[in-house]
């Protein structure tokens, strides 16, 4: 009989869901669940980093001079409307014209466009909704512009931030398994293979698993800002 | 998430106007549910007028039932394709075929694949199906070995029809089976010639846990390929896409997907016959076959004879690379080769 193959863990057609996700030959090796947790939370780190690293400043100076009021309603209106499925499935094949290969840049993309609303969304009123009083406070106790928007902005607005960076991880890892369908693996996997084998208790066990991920990080979220002063965290 | 006051209300106005669609929509399932009620009981020439949404696109399907042999008695023919659209043509193709003979035919839109297509016979509420005898196999006997013989595979599956109260027909000689399909400057003209050949392999998941597919590659006693990758694409245009950016090296297609001759792919001969034979074969629910006596079968065996594998993959260059739908393309192929 066959062993796993490089890639391709053999998952009999008549598994329970409970045989998947307790067998411990399904959670190691090539294929296995931790090898695919893991490249589901490398993608999903990976965007979450760069979604950070571009819309939190980008926020913060916006807000701080008080400009781009309006693209507070498109930011609203586009998170509700980019089908991230259809995004990551038009890049696909442009990516592989181009030599670029399934993976990363197509998943990548979509799922920073997605990232990227509610973090910018929640930085930019989280920075606004600062109470005018304390930034005069600030600037009357002599502090450069630079110290009123890291030491006073950004840090009132961290707890209103972080929300906004939690709804986009649980986003984010909640949908990174369509990349199983556009050419590369991660958790999506198990529905991936599940649905295309008429398989209803992987596709199930892969549901749980994906549904599960996105819960823990919610959690994990919810916890950091806990672990924010007590101060701040009333502000928010 | 705090909202402005005008985003609010935009909000507002949308959820109005999805609401709007909504009902507008409920209202068209119904209009459409009572069309399809009323044609079950007119005649030939008013079925094809008004079937539900196909009546405004096959207009040619309307004339020649009209102007073609008088109606003959007997229940209704109801045919459906499955969801794909070399399925779709074939299924067009026998429908005008039998309205042009004059048998009171029901066309229904697309839907499912082989599953609900064997369920719909099997149930009732279809009479008509036109599938590959080797994927029927898998689904009826999936334990049964395969074999690249069709009579082989008509004696199993045969009987099996009978069992849900229907009849397979001849097979015609047009065939669309699994195709292993790599560049046409790779290195390979068999399946066997993969075996020391390190490439990678693409496929549908499907195709992971068959053992005419992916299993059969890989057994030692078949083919015993030992691919450097596997990726699972999804079956269609985007396994050629892999292929074309040399992301894989070969991968599991059909034989009749236009797109192998257009991007300069080959199909490497499967040289240990692992493929099942896949011809296609009309199914028809038996008591719909008594009631029309042997003229249907007679029928529906002379237009299977006729198609070829050319045909298929002739109509999928219609449907898939030129986009024409497939009801002209049935009309002009059944009219070319005088059978209407």
């Amino acid at each position: 009989m066959m062993g796993p193959v490089l890639g391709q863990a053999a998952v009999p057609r008549d598994i329970g869901v409970f045989e998947f996700l307790f067998g411990s030959e399904y959670w190691t090796g090539p294929g296995g669940i931790l090898a695919s947790l893991w490249d589901t939370l490398v993608m999903c780190s990976a965007v979450m980093a760069v979604a950070t690293i571009i819309a939190v400043p980008l926020a913060t100076v916006l807000a701080h001079h008080g400009r781009g009021e309006l693209s507070i309603t498109w930011v609203v209106t586009l998170s509700r409307a980019v089908p991230t499925f259809a995004v990551a499935g038009l890049l696909v094949p442009i990516s592989l014209r181009r030599g670029w290969g399934f993976e990363p840049w197509p998943i990548f993309i979509a799922l920073l466009l997605l990232a990227l609303p509610p973090i910018y969304l929640n930085t930019y009123t989280g920075v606004r909704g600062i109470d005018r009083g304390v930034i005069d406070a600030a600037r009357g106790m002599g502090l450069s512009e630079r110290s009123v928007l890291l030491n006073v902005e950004l840090a009132l607005a961290t707890s209103v931030m972080l929300a906004g960076i939690r709804v986009a991880a649980v986003q984010v890892v909640a949908t990174e398994p369509i990349r199983a369908f556009l050419g590369g693996d991660g958790l999506g996997r198990y529905v991936r293979d599940g649905l295309g084998q008429n398989n209803d208790n992987l596709l199930l066990a892969g549901a749980i698993l994906v549904a599960g991920l996105a819960a823990l990080t919610g959690t994990i979220f919810g916890l950091m800002r806990r672990l924010l002063p007590p101060g701040v965290r009333r502000l928010a | 998430m705090p909202m402005t006051k005008p985003t609010f209300r935009l909000f507002l106005i949308l959820m109005a106007v999805f609401a709007l669609v909504a009902t507008a929509c409920g209202s068209d399932d119904d209009s459409e549910e009572t069309a399809a009620e009323e044609t079950t009981e007119t005649t030939a020439e008013d079925t094809t007028e008004t079937t539900a949404e196909e009546a405004t696109e096959t207009t040619t399907e309307d004339t020649t039932a009209e102007s073609e042999a008088a109606p003959l008695e007997g229940p209704t023919i109801r045919v459906r394709g499955q969801d794909f659209s070399e399925s779709v043509t074939i299924a067009e193709v026998y429908a005008q075929y039998l309205a042009a003979k004059g048998y009171d035919i029901e066309v229904l839109t697309p839907a499912g694949f082989r599953t609900e297509a064997i369920d719909g016979i099997s149930n009732g509420d279809l009479d008509l199906i036109i599938d590959y005898i080797g994927g029927s196999l898998t689904a009826l006997a999936p334990d049964a070995g395969a074999s690249a013989d069709p009579d082989e595979i008509v004696e199993i599956i045969g009987p099996l029809y009978e069992e849900l109260g229907a009849t397979l027909l001849d097979y015609s000689p047009a065939v669309d089976g699994d195709a292993m399909v790599v560049r046409g400057d790779y290195d390979a003209t068999t399946i066997s010639d993969l075996a020391g050949a390190g490439a990678v392999f693409g496929a549908s998941a499907a195709c992971f846990e068959r053992p005419q597919c992916f299993l059969g590659y890989t057994d030692p006693d078949i083919y015993g390929i030992e691919f450097a990758d596997t990726v699972t694409i999804e079956f269609g245009p985007l396994l050629g896409e892999a292929l074309a950016a040399e992301e894989v090296d070969a991968v599991v297609w059909n034989t009749t997907a236009p797109q192998i001759d257009e991007q300069g792919f080959k199909i490497l001969e499967d040289d240990m016959g692992l493929h099942p034979a896949q011809n296609i074969a009309p199914i028809v629910v038996s008591s719909v076959l008594e009631a029309y006596g042997d003229q249907l079968a007679t029928d529906l065996n002379t237009l299977s004879a006729a198609i070829t594998t050319d045909d298929l993959v002739a109509w999928n260059v219609e449907t898939d690379i030129n986009f024409r739908e497939s009801d002209e393309v049935a009309a002009e192929w059944l009219t070319e080769k005088g059978l209407i």
